[in-house]
């Protein structure tokens, strides 16, 4: 018997609808293909919206599971489900997905064609974050390379083949290192299956040899660090996102490099504590380098897209430090950053790209006094900064408080030198507010005008009550969290002192 | 005594030859003006032959003293063949419509291909075995160099004639060293004697020799010389069957041989195949990157895909051996689309060179969208049929204990990635060479549909498709 699929599955289902619909649309009803678009990818939203309020808290665990088995040689199955965590990301990617496809109306050219892959694109992240199957959980992260090679390549700026290349490149290379490492654990537990949750409570149990976690444990932190611009291997990413089309640079710096993060917590310390004790001191000094060398690099950038570019790069530096914590307030912070700033970049991102649609240039010289012109645009990025920045009232503040009081005790000099970091965030998001916004108003940019219709401010105005609402009211979603950091936690604490759970407990 | 002869199991090579025999007195009896019908003759002997196949489906055995059987790989190879030769036949007809040039030898020669290597697949001594590749072999001479004025085809033909026959040459003394340690030419033979006195000198200089000629005809360093040259000179259609049909030939033989026959010297030839696949994936794929023509570079590639499923053979199990037979049938989806997309867009530009390429999806969305899904899936991105083929292929080496080589394979997935972008690159990224639309006739569009499901369906719905592979493999015998 099977039971019909849960919301969960249907979150996954209705892009794929959509893109079977608009695949049969003629190319020239563009309005249609926009409102088949935009209707499945709210229909996504709100699926995400319930199971993150109906998430039972008391619980805790993984919920609303789907399973079937897919591929029963290799113990792969179709397995979906969240818990605490993975409920936060979801949500994280409900919001920038609907931003993302409101924003996606100012494409003009191929248009079906970008709807199609977009609509991939959104199915392929929502897939990482629900998949609680190894083999999934890779299947739907390498299927958004599709996608975003040609979406930015096809459809984007600034040296946009170079860029789409390196960051394919990048992304796959970063992703094979680390199917590698997984492919070790899946042979390493003997147990012939990719599911996450019975891997999980498999090596609770009878933690891996030390020899085997000590190397498969930093090749899956280098792999997944690719993607979360882990120090050295954060170069695709500012390239890739100038380039980026808007709505493609908003999911990918929202919510697809978190995937990295993500993954080094749910697969690296989760399932393989030991070795993390020993390898995350090395990803502390990284992420120091993160924080301060792309936010310094970020000072010198011109163009508008850089410097959010490198800055998501230095923010990532934070999320690293919280993981190298190790502790409850630093792993919390972690998920918690994961949110606001996905949040904070997709706005960010959003609001460079309704200015740039009208400016064609985004350098910092030639821009000026576009305030004047558009008030409400220039709000919200003047918001966003102030949340980038750091600022008391937006969540992101709270997330970066949690990450340094995690950090303090265990990497004081690294916790130190963050703290200088959000000084020069400050300098940087400050500065491009002046140059972009306020001054004189070049004659040349006097027919640029505002987001007017409901329609276009809709997605800014979301993102930021997002960012206000958590910011406020952090317990909204850092109860969730709570619940999901609670096991992973309990893992850190028993392993390391070498007694398995079970055994501790009695 | 004569032995019995089981005709169910040889229904496929009877049926297969009567239509041979009947293609080439219609040839003879038919004025010249009037042979269409010999393309439309084809198809319903293929679907003929299909029908067979369906209704052969465990009626497992043997024949001939042993000497010919029919059992799951043989089978599921069997189908193999015949869909690969369906895609060829629709290639051939849009070739030579395009060359204009008389095209029904051809046919007779694709048939005689066809009947080489369902023989292979079944093939349990290894005379059957020498004479079968033969047939295959002769005719892929003559069709290389089909293509009599042009010198790119002759060249092709004379090389591979050469290197094939020296391989011959090669496979023939191999033999010769086995029967002279094992006194047989039976596999079941052999076998026996491979575990009784598995360190036997003479078998194994022959079981080098023999895997030399398979080498050749999987297109692995170092027999690979002949795969650039071939594959660009010879008539598209041509090129496809050698880059699916011959390597998956290859690839039965090498099953039978390290799974069963040669099973008890795993040990010794697990590292060499791991080297070897090493540096066969790492040779084709970075050889591929500057190349110009796309024919070259499918070559090359090939030549990669064939390090790639040698993984498969150095891991040994049975994983491995279903991951090699998975492996070929999306690579037969994928390959066989790309060709089909070269062939067609030959037709209408007359170049199979890269730079030609530029604005495809401007001209045709869907021969781009075909060539893009079928580059993406020889690279491995899911959800195509190439992804879950090495995921699998990785699986069974990291199984195995090679890391090393899992690696190796996992730094030419990016290298491969690089060029096979490049080509995507200029299908949709590069302004049209020209603004004239390409237009595709509705029978082959729906071809390129059925590949393109294929693709997709194989890298989504793994798992019958994987569970097919593998009880080939289990069930040999």
């Amino acid at each position: 018997m099977t039971a019909p699929l849960g919301p969960l599955s249907w979150i996954l289902l209705w892009p794929i609808i959509g893109i079977a619909f608009i695949f049969l649309t003629p190319k020239d009803k563009i309005s249609w293909i926009r409102w088949i678009a935009n209707i499945m990818v709210f229909l996504s939203f709100a699926l995400a919206l319930e199971v993150f309020f109906s998430y039972d808290r008391t619980a805790g665990g993984y919920q609303f599971i789907d399973k079937i088995p897919w591929v029963k040689p290799l113990g792969i199955s179709y397995h979906v489900g969240v818990d605490g965590i993975n409920s936060v990301l979801v949500l994280l990617q409900a919001f920038c997905s609907l931003a993302g496809i409101l924003v996606t109306r100012s494409i003009k050219e191929r248009v079906k064609e970008y709807y199609i892959l977009y609509l991939m694109l959104i199915i392929g992240v929502y897939g990482v974050f629900l998949s609680l199957d190894l083999f999934f959980l890779y299947f739907f992260y390498e299927m958004a390379v599709m996608p975003v090679y040609l979406l930015i390549g096809v459809w984007g700026s600034t040296d946009k083949e170079y860029a789409t290349m390196k960051l394919t490149l990048y992304l796959t290379g970063g992703a094979v290192l680390a199917l590698i490492a997984l492919l070790a654990l899946y042979a390493g537990t003997g147990l012939g299956t990719f599911d996450l949750v019975a891997i999980q409570q498999h090596l609770a149990a009878n933690p891996l040899s030390p020899q085997l976690q000590n190397w498969i444990f930093p090749v899956i932190v280098v792999g997944f660090g690719v993607i979360v611009t882990l120090w050295p291997f954060y170069t695709w990413s500012p390239v890739g996102y100038a380039a980026a089309p808007t709505s493609v640079s908003m999911l990918h710096a929202g919510v697809l490099k978190k995937l990295g993060a993500y993954a080094i917590l749910r697969l690296g310390i989760q399932l393989m504590p030991q070795a993390a004790q020993i390898w995350m001191p090395w990803v502390a000094t990284l992420a120091v380098l993160n924080i301060l060398y792309c936010g310094l690099i970020s000072l010198t950038q011109k163009d508008m897209k850089f410097i959010l570019g490198y800055s998501s790069c230095s923010h990532m530096g934070y999320i690293l430090l919280g993981l190298a914590c190790l502790n409850t307030i630093g792993l919390n912070g972690v998920v918690f950053l994961i949110f606001a700033h996905g949040i904070m970049a997709a706005l960010g991102f959003a609001l460079v790209g309704a200015f740039y649609d009208q400016t064609h240039t985004r350098n910092l010289d030639d821009l000026g006094g576009l305030a004047k012109r558009m008030p409400f645009v220039a709000t919200c990025f003047t918001m966003a900064a102030m949340a980038s920045a750091g600022l008391p009232g937006f969540a992101n503040f709270i997330a970066e408080v949690m990450i340094l009081l995690g950090a303090w005790d265990k990497y004081r000099w690294q916790a130190i030198l963050a703290v200088l970091g959000i000084v020069v965030t400050a300098v940087y998001m400050l500065k491009a507010v002046r140059l972009v916004f306020h001054g004189p108003l070049p004659a040349k940019w006097t027919h640029v005008t505002d987001a007017k219709t409901i329609f276009q401010r809709l997605p800014y105005a979301l993102l930021i009550l997002v960012l206000l609402a958590v910011g406020f009211w952090p317990s909204l979603i850092l109860r969730n969290i709570e619940v999901g950091t609670k096991p992973i936690l309990e893992q850190l604490e028993h392993q390391s002192t070498g007694t398995p759970v079970h055994q501790a407990k009695r | 005594m004569i032995p019995t002869i089981h005709w169910n199991l040889i229904s496929l090579e009877v049926y297969l030859s009567f239509i041979l025999a009947l293609l080439i007195v219609m040839d003879i009896l038919i004025p010249k003006n009037s042979k269409n019908w010999i393309g439309s003759l084809s198809f319903a002997g293929l679907l003929g032959l299909f029908l067979l196949w369906l209704q052969q489906y465990q009626l497992w055995g043997q024949t001939f003293g042993g000497m010919f059987i029919v059992d799951s790989l043989a089978w599921f190879f069997k189908g193999f063949f015949l869909l690969a030769m369906f895609f060829v036949f629709v290639m051939t007809h849009q070739f030579f419509r395009s060359m204009g040039q008389r095209r029904d030898e051809f046919y007779l020669l694709l048939w005689s291909s066809l009947l080489g290597m369902l023989l292979v697949a079944s093939s349990a001594d290894f005379l059957l075995l020498f004479i079968s590749i033969e047939i295959l072999t002769l005719s892929l001479y003559v069709m290389t160099a089909y293509l009599k004025s042009d010198k790119h085809s002759i060249e092709a033909g004379m090389k591979y004639l050469i290197l094939g026959a020296l391989a011959s040459g090669l496979f023939l003394y191999g033999i010769s060293f086995v029967y002279g340690a094992s006194h047989s030419t039976r596999f079941a033979e052999i076998q026996k004697f491979v575990m009784a006195s598995p360190q036997d000198p003479m078998l194994l200089f022959g079981f080098i020799l023999i895997f030399s000629a398979v080498g050749f005809k999987i297109a692995s360093v170092p027999f690979h010389l002949w795969v650039p040259d071939v594959y660009q000179g010879a008539p598209t259609p041509v090129t496809a069957l050698l880059s699916v049909g011959s390597k998956a030939a290859g690839f039965v033989i090498l099953l039978r041989l390290l799974w069963i026959v040669f099973a008890p010297l795993h040990q010794q030839w697990a590292v060499a195949l791991a080297i070897l696949s090493a540096v066969t994936m790492c040779y084709g794929n970075l050889a591929a990157i500057p190349q110009k023509n796309i024919k070259r570079l499918l070559g090359f590639s090939s030549i990669g895909h064939a390090g790639y499923l040698l993984m498969g053979a150095a891991a040994g199990s049975t994983l491995g051996g279903g991951a090699i037979s998975f492996y070929l049938l999306g690579y037969l989806f994928t390959n066989l689309c790309a060709f089909l997309v070269i062939v067609l867009y030959f037709a209408a530009a007359k170049s199979d060179e890269i730079a030609d390429y530029s604005g495809l999806s401007q001209r045709s969305p869907i021969l781009a969208c075909a060539l893009f899904l079928a580059l993406m899936s020889l690279a491995g991105i899911p959800p195509l049929a190439g992804f879950f083929g090495k995921f699998t292929l990785f699986v069974a080496t990291v199984q195995s204990g090679f890391i090393w080589l899992a690696f190796v394979g996992a730094a030419n997935v990016i290298i491969s990635l690089y060029y096979y972008l490049m080509v995507v690159k200029k299908i949709y990224m590069d302004p049209p060479v020209s603004a004239y639309p390409i237009s595709v006739s509705w029978p082959v569009r729906l071809t390129l549909w059925f590949a393109m499901a294929g693709i997709i369906g194989i890298g989504i719905f793994q798992g019958p498709f994987l569970d097919a592979a593998l009880a080939a493999v289990k069930g040999m015998f």
